[in-house]
């Protein structure tokens, strides 16, 4: 059973392609990763997922059917720019939200209440907006998205702008709700933020997908074995070994990468035969050392390029007329 | 539907919690009272009193003659505002002249009396000697220059005067002359029923312009509203529920309500004064305001407003801050400012080509339209056709705007040029 399924979908602006041939199933109960760099597609994707607007090509299934207006009663949205009436009570606002995606009045304040306590901010309640620090409206917006309980959660940098106890906060209460069976998606391109969440995670760039499957999956399949060596004497002949294509030396310890078809058995033979080895250990690449790799091979662009696809990603259309 | 309301129903309960709401509603009338009644009661200040005028006159009858002539005058204007105004304001408005004839016509005497009125011992000297009459070039020396009754009052005194010496020496009596300028009352009436000239005049100048503000003025808060949805990035949240097109049409319907709230409240308060004041005059309310205008206003106000809050709509979904809206709104407001320049004319040629056209054109129509239905009451295909265009214009405009509305919202950063914009409306 999936959540939302992407079938080659596509989507142009003019002459500028924001999301090109984009396919990925995200099973129920799952935290998936929409990964990329700063105006890869990530917005213009979610944007389709919910129908603010429509792809040029290609089909968006949601909860086992064909998009439907109907179903965004039970769809979560914490938008990347956040925004909130800074006229208005709290308390007022989240019922507001609330209301529109299907609650009853007396549902959404019972709720809005509930949560409020959940994440200490129920001294707030009726006060207004823009008395809020940054962090507290941030907390709202949070709350805003998952008041009317959504089957599918999505989350555009959810942890931006947040100190690390809150971060946690709200870690916490999405990992709760992933275990009550809801399916989450979080937008970022904060790796290091996310990489701890996601089961399965797709790393899309210039609209297009790069890298995609489990997070075990891509760690595995990137190939990359990095192994740090803590040691006492000298090593610094392994700099020319075959063995090694990449060798950074931290002074207490390097971290060398294996070349292509190298046996880290074989490295480690060679090393403990010229020096002491108090440690020897295989690691993982990390995910943000994956994306800066793959990212890195396609070239960034410069900001006023970004800014200008970015403008342009903004255009509305389809679904809503 | 149900988000459309939803939204509609938050704007209009905000909005009418509002400090400025409630500050606007009270402050208007009261401004707009002052204004109307500070200058009458400023001009009528020092009515009611007593003037001390000396007549400089060749023989004693001409003297006694303007003096009667003075305080007829005075009788006969208070009358005259009491039937304009509706309101009984005789013992205001008449103004009490005591007389002193003096028959030393010498330049000495004359200057000691212009003395005097410098001096403030003397409200003013009229030289109404022989030779002045027959020249019919009176002289009336005054400080109070200004003051429109006295004016007046001395203006119809010398004029009866010249009148009455001339007709004397032909031969007629008195009394017979007196019968010849005894005043005739002209009572105007519309004949729809509705009061008199001056009534009508000012109703339809006070409805007009009530409409004229509040179309502005909401318009422009529906404008801004979206610009703030904007610039608050609060829009986004909105679009993962709501549609655009839901989202424009909850807040114009959110807007005009609490426009129409606001109205409700001034024309209960205006009609609270008018019974008051109709009941003081013996009048009724009715003649004044009948409920077909105040229908034909309700139309007119709601088409009017749909038309313009629509295009402002569009404009606050273009432009990213109040400054960049301006220019537009100007652009998009002139029509409205046109049809209140042109309520002057129209008001002197009500069926003329300028008032049929002007009440023709959808964005000139409302004002236009409205004004003479209060003046006279335009043949009915006129009224009909008037509302049509309007109508049919509101309908392609939301249909227009609705679609720059829906890609606008999401842009940021350079304000769209026109191609840019029918590129916009095109987008599927």
């Amino acid at each position: 059973m999936y959540t939302i399924e992407l079938e080659k979908v596509r989507k142009s602006y003019g002459t500028f392609v924001a999301v090109d041939d984009l396919s990925f199933k995200i099973e129920k109960g799952s935290v998936f990763g929409l990964l990329g760099p700063n105006g890869a597609g990530k917005t213009s994707t979610i944007r389709m997922m919910i129908g603010i607007t429509a792809p040029d090509s290609g089909t968006i299934g949601m909860f086992g059917k064909a998009f439907e207006r109907k179903s965004l009663n039970r769809v979560g949205y914490l938008p990347e720019e956040r925004g909130l009436y800074r006229k208005m009570k709290v308390l007022d606002q989240l019922i507001l939200m609330a209301e529109l995606h299907g609650m009853s009045a007396a549902d959404a304040k019972q709720k809005a209440i509930e949560w409020c306590q959940r994440l200490d901010i129920s001294f707030k309640l009726n006060s207004k907006v823009e008395e809020l620090s940054k962090g507290l409206q941030q907390k709202i917006q949070f709350i805003a998205a998952l008041l009317h309980d959504p089957d599918f959660i999505i989350m555009d940098e959810p942890f931006f702008g947040l100190d690390p106890v809150n971060a946690t906060m709200l870690k916490n209460v999405l990992l709760d709700l992933k275990k009550e069976g809801r399916t989450i998606l979080f937008s970022t391109h904060r790796m290091d933020q996310v990489e701890k969440l996601c089961d399965s995670l797709c790393l899309i760039n210039h609209g297009r997908p790069v890298l995609h499957g489990t997070l075990k999956d891509v760690k595995a399949g990137y190939g990359k074995r990095n192994v740090q060596i803590d040691y006492a004497g000298d090593i610094s002949f392994l700099e020319r070994s075959p063995l090694i294509s990449k060798f950074n030396n931290y002074g207490n310890y390097v971290e060398v990468q294996l070349a292509p078809g190298a046996d880290s058995q074989e490295l480690l033979r060679v090393a403990a035969a010229h020096s002491r080895i108090n440690r020897f250990e295989l690691m993982e690449p990390s995910l943000e050392e994956i994306f800066i790799d793959v990212v890195g091979e396609h070239k960034v662009d410069s900001e006023e390029k970004l800014q200008a696809e970015k403008n342009n990603l903004q255009v509305a259309g389809g679904r809503n007329a | 539907m149900r988000n459309m309301f939803i939204i509609a129903r938050r704007e209009y309960l905000e909005r009418i919690r509002s400090k400025a709401f409630i500050v606007m509603t009270i402050l208007l009338p009261v401004l707009m009272l002052g204004a109307t009644i500070l200058p009458t009661f400023l001009m009528l200040r020092g009515s009611g009193e007593t003037k001390h005028i000396v007549v400089v006159a060749s023989n004693t009858a001409t003297g006694e003659l303007l003096r009667n002539q003075l305080n007829k005058a005075s009788e006969q204007r208070a009358k005259e505002v009491t039937a304009n105004t509706g309101m009984n304001r005789r013992n205001q408005e008449k103004v009490n002249y005591a007389v002193d004839v003096i028959t030393d016509t010498s330049q000495s005497r004359r200057a000691t009396l212009t003395e005097k009125v410098k001096q403030k011992q003397l409200a003013g000297v009229i030289f109404a000697t022989d030779e002045a009459l027959a020249a019919r070039k009176i002289s009336f020396v005054t400080r109070d220059i200004s003051s429109f009754s006295t004016m007046d009052d001395v203006k119809s005194a010398v004029t009866q005067t010249v009148r009455n010496s001339f007709l004397l020496s032909k031969g007629l009596n008195q009394s017979d002359i007196e019968t010849t300028f005894k005043p005739v009352d002209l009572e105007s009436e519309n004949a729809t029923g509705s009061g008199n000239t001056l009534t009508v005049f000012f109703t339809a100048f006070g409805m007009v312009m009530i409409m004229y503000v509040t179309v502005l003025m909401y318009g422009i808060n529906v404008m801004r509203a979206i610009i703030e949805e904007k610039t608050s990035r609060v829009m986004e949240v909105m679009l993962a529920s709501a549609r655009p097109m839901e989202m424009m049409a909850g807040k114009i319907i959110g807007v005009g309500a609490v426009g129409l709230t606001q109205v409700g409240i001034w024309a209960g308060t205006a009609a609270l004064y008018a019974s008051y004041s109709a009941l003081a005059s013996g009048s009724s309310l009715k003649t004044i305001i009948s409920i077909k205008l105040l229908v034909f206003f309700g139309v007119f106000f709601l088409l009017g407003y749909i038309l313009y809050s629509t295009l402002c709509a569009a404009i606050g979904a273009m432009v990213n801050s109040d400054q960049e809206a301006q220019q537009l709104q100007f652009i998009v407001m002139a029509p409205l400012i046109v049809a209140i320049v042109m309520m002057g004319s129209i008001i002197q040629s009500p069926n003329g080509p300028t008032a049929v056209w002007g009440s023709l054109f959808p964005f000139t129509a409302p004002l236009i339209m409205f004004l003479r239905i209060c003046i006279e009451t335009p043949p009915t295909w006129q009224i009909g056709l008037s509302m049509g265009l309007m109508a049919l214009t509101a309908y392609v405009l939301v249909f227009l705007c609705a679609r720059i509305y829906r890609v606008g919202v999401l842009m940021y950063g350079k304000r769209p040029n026109l191609p840019e914009i029918v590129k916009w409306i095109k987008y599927a």
